[in-house]
């Protein structure tokens, strides 16, 4: 796949990724162990408490499920239909619909730069190509070698003042410059 | 909807009165005006979601969706004005920026409402310059394929499975410009029920696998028929091109299964087009059976039955008017009359209370006790020494052969109208080819006493004859003075004769039908005369 390097939005290409066939066992997450035992049970049950319905519950027990593995298979929506009562067809039809549950493993630090129009003016797109530069990643949305890294545009992160903001995991920094990627990428290594 | 209260509303300039409650789409169907929509469908809860609906409101600000908006006194709407049309312009023109306009390979072609409505207001030419999105053809499992490329969005198919099938396996995957309907891997479409969703949909994107690429909609014959397959009675339209039936598909019936037919009776129609019919009346020469004419096989059958009592066994798919034409052949020589029915498993339509598959899978059971008809297992069993067995479109699948030969052996006389020959009934004396459902008009009573019409689809092959004319002829030879071979006329006879169907006539069943009298007993098959 080609750098990302001008592209005017990373909504295709994620796209493409995204519906790209599950062909090893990986994606198929075929050895999938269920999620909601012991602590996690007791976290979902709390949960359930405080839901007029257990179907009211669907996106918080789908957090704790990326909360656990980094992402949601589809062994994990079914576990999520069985414990919620529903069908597996309408939790993936939820799961599909958000963007941010990540319907493929991701890396361990996951990079969000956003690429709106103020950040872009700013030189977003090159905090972009700095990112996968220094992570090895191979392009918007595909995970670095290594495993540890993806990196992906987001629409406003709601922090225009402070051009370019970048949220990795639940970390948000602010002001990030190109300049500034190697020492942030390097301290994750 | 308050029961009594009614709205005044003008819907393109004529006045109309409506329970209040009602929305604009229906009240305009009460106008007669159709408004065109997608999404909305009466028999599924309204989504709102395809805006194909909007209509003008006089002194509203702007336009309302029809499907989800209830009239409300003296409101003036119009579906034909500019705004209006300039709003479904933009709604059409945007459902087919990613549509890929295949209609000379699409099945849908003919009956899509998105080609139609296109045609009739949509925009001569496309703005849209870029690449259409695409995503590959999957099969949805039962009787259903998905084209996702022809797909726009309505939901009717996923609102289907959720609120009326009540087994929730669709879902719209993705959104904005990726969406698309999805289910999850491993769980298909396999409902009893799940191959409405082929009707349901408004375009081309879910299709029946079992008339995939058969016929293009323009080259089918339809019939108003009833669904011979249980006793439930849907009301279905028979399609057929060149004389073969191709599609079995529902025809709405509010009383009986509103929009629906289960996949039992929707792809068993195939028996309707038999190859293997007996197409001229045969008599017994020597030791085989020889083709007649119609005049020397109704007199041999006479014969063979005079002077003698008859056991019928008569299937409880032939129509009231076969029945009762049999019931007066019982009633002029004395005898009995049984029929054995079919079993499967019953598939109620959970959304739809009293619309199931049910498990007596023949049409007419209902019809055939209420004529006096006495149901078994053993049909043959009744049958005394020295009688004349009378089996009628019965192939008595399953019967033993030692039962059979001993039948043979206790019968004066074998006498067999049906529309195939199986082997035992070589050994008839006089067989008559009838008519199978399909080439004949008549009625059958449902589970619930309904009696309801169907109409002819196609033609018999053949000298083949309905039924109820082969047996007005064989009731002539018999003797009897009255010669009814005119289905109407049969009725007409049949409505006088039993209590339960006093008063019904062909015209005022209709295509609705109508229910049979609780009341009146049904009359026992001697006195029948």
């Amino acid at each position: 796949m080609s750098a990302p390097a001008g592209g005017p939005s990373a909504g295709p290409r994620l796209t493409a990724l995204d519906r790209a066939p599950r062909a090893d066992a990986h994606e198929r997450d075929e050895n999938y162990q269920p999620v909601f035992v012991n602590a996690r049970r007791k976290e979902l049950d709390e949960l359930l408490t405080r839901y007029p319905t257990k179907m009211a519950a669907l996106l918080p027990a789908l957090w704790i499920v990326q909360e656990e593995r980094g992402w949601v298979s589809e062994p994990a929506m079914a576990e999520v239909a069985a414990v919620l009562g529903l069908t597996p067809a309408y939790v993936k039809g939820v799961v599909t619909f958000y963007t941010m549950y990540h319907q493929h493993p991701v890396g361990k630090y996951f990079v969000q730069v956003c690429t709106t129009s103020p950040c872009n003016v700013c030189g977003a797109e090159d905090v972009v190509r700095a990112f996968l530069k220094q992570t090895g990643a191979s392009d918007l949305g595909a995970t670095s070698p290594d495993g540890r890294f993806t990196v992906i545009e987001v629409e406003c992160l709601g922090a225009c003042g402070f051009a370019t903001p970048v949220m990795i995991n639940n970390e948000f920094l602010e002001s990030v410059s190109a300049d500034r990627v190697p020492s942030i990428v390097g301290a994750l290594k | 909807m308050t029961e009594g209260k009614m709205i005044s509303v003008t819907i393109e300039g004529r006045a109309v009165q409506v329970p209040e409650g009602t929305s604009m789409l229906e009240a305009a169907k009460v106008a007669g005006v159709l408004i065109p929509h997608y999404c909305y469908h009466p028999g599924l809860p309204v989504a709102g979601v395809c805006r194909m609906c909007l209509v003008e409101v006089e002194k509203s600000a702007k336009l309302a969706p029809a499907c989800a908006t209830s009239v409300a006194e003296g409101q003036v709407i119009h579906v034909h004005s500019d705004p209006a049309r300039v709003a479904r312009q933009g709604v059409l023109e945007m459902l087919l920026i990613n549509h890929p306009l295949d209609c000379p390979i699409c099945d849908q072609s003919g009956e899509c409402e998105l080609q139609d409505y296109t045609f009739a207001e949509g925009r001569k030419d496309s703005r849209y310059r870029e690449a259409k999105r695409f995503n590959p053809v999957e099969d949805f499992g039962g009787d259903v394929v998905y084209v996702p490329n022809r797909c726009i969005l309505c939901t009717r198919c996923v609102r289907f499975m959720e609120d009326v099938a009540h087994d929730p396996v669709l879902n719209v995957s993705e959104r904005g410009d990726r969406a698309v309907i999805g289910k999850f891997e491993g769980q298909d479409l396999t409902h009893p029920w799940a191959g409405n969703v082929v009707e349901l949909c408004p375009v081309g994107a879910l299709l029946s696998k079992d008339f995939l690429n058969k016929a293009r909609s323009w080259d089918l014959d339809r019939s108003a028929s009833i669904c011979p397959n249980c006793t439930q009675g849907c009301n279905t339209a028979l399609e057929s091109r060149d004389n073969v039936v191709v599609r079995m598909r529902p025809r709405p019936n509010e009383d009986v299964n509103k929009y629906f037919l289960c996949d039992e009776g929707r792809l068993n129609y195939r028996w309707l087009n038999r190859r293997d019919r007996v197409e001229f009346p045969h008599i017994r020469r020597g030791d085989a059976l020889a083709p007649a004419g119609w005049d020397e096989a109704v007199e041999a059958a006479a014969a063979a039955l005079r002077g003698r009592r008859v056991h019928v066994v008569a299937s409880p798919s032939l129509s009231n008017e076969v029945l009762f034409q049999l019931a007066q052949v019982i009633a002029r020589l004395g005898g009995t009359g049984v029929f054995r029915v079919r079993q499967g498993p019953e598939a109620p339509l959970d959304g739809v209370p009293g619309l199931s598959l049910r498990a007596d899978r023949a049409a007419n059971v209902r019809g055939a006790e209420l004529l006096g008809f006495r149901r078994t297992e053993t049909p043959l069993a009744g049958l005394a020494n020295g009688d004349a067995l009378l089996v009628a479109d019965e192939e008595l699948a399953g019967a033993d052969a030692a039962s059979l030969a001993a039948a043979a052996a206790t019968a004066a006389a074998v006498v067999v109208i049906g529309t195939t020959l199986p082997s035992w009934a070589m050994r008839a004396a006089v067989m008559l080819p009838i008519a199978n459902m399909a080439e004949e008009e008549g009625t059958f009573t449902n589970v619930e006493g309904r009696v309801q019409r169907y109409l002819q689809a196609k033609a018999a092959p053949g000298l083949a004859r309905p039924g109820y004319a082969a047996m007005g002829d064989l009731l002539t030879a018999l003797g009897d003075q009255t010669v009814n071979v005119v289905p109407s006329d049969v009725f007409r006879a049949l409505a006088a004769a039993h209590a339960p169907f006093g008063g019904m006539t062909y015209e005022g069943l209709g295509l609705r039908g109508a229910t049979v009298s609780a009341q009146a007993q049904p009359a026992a098959l001697a006195a029948a005369t």
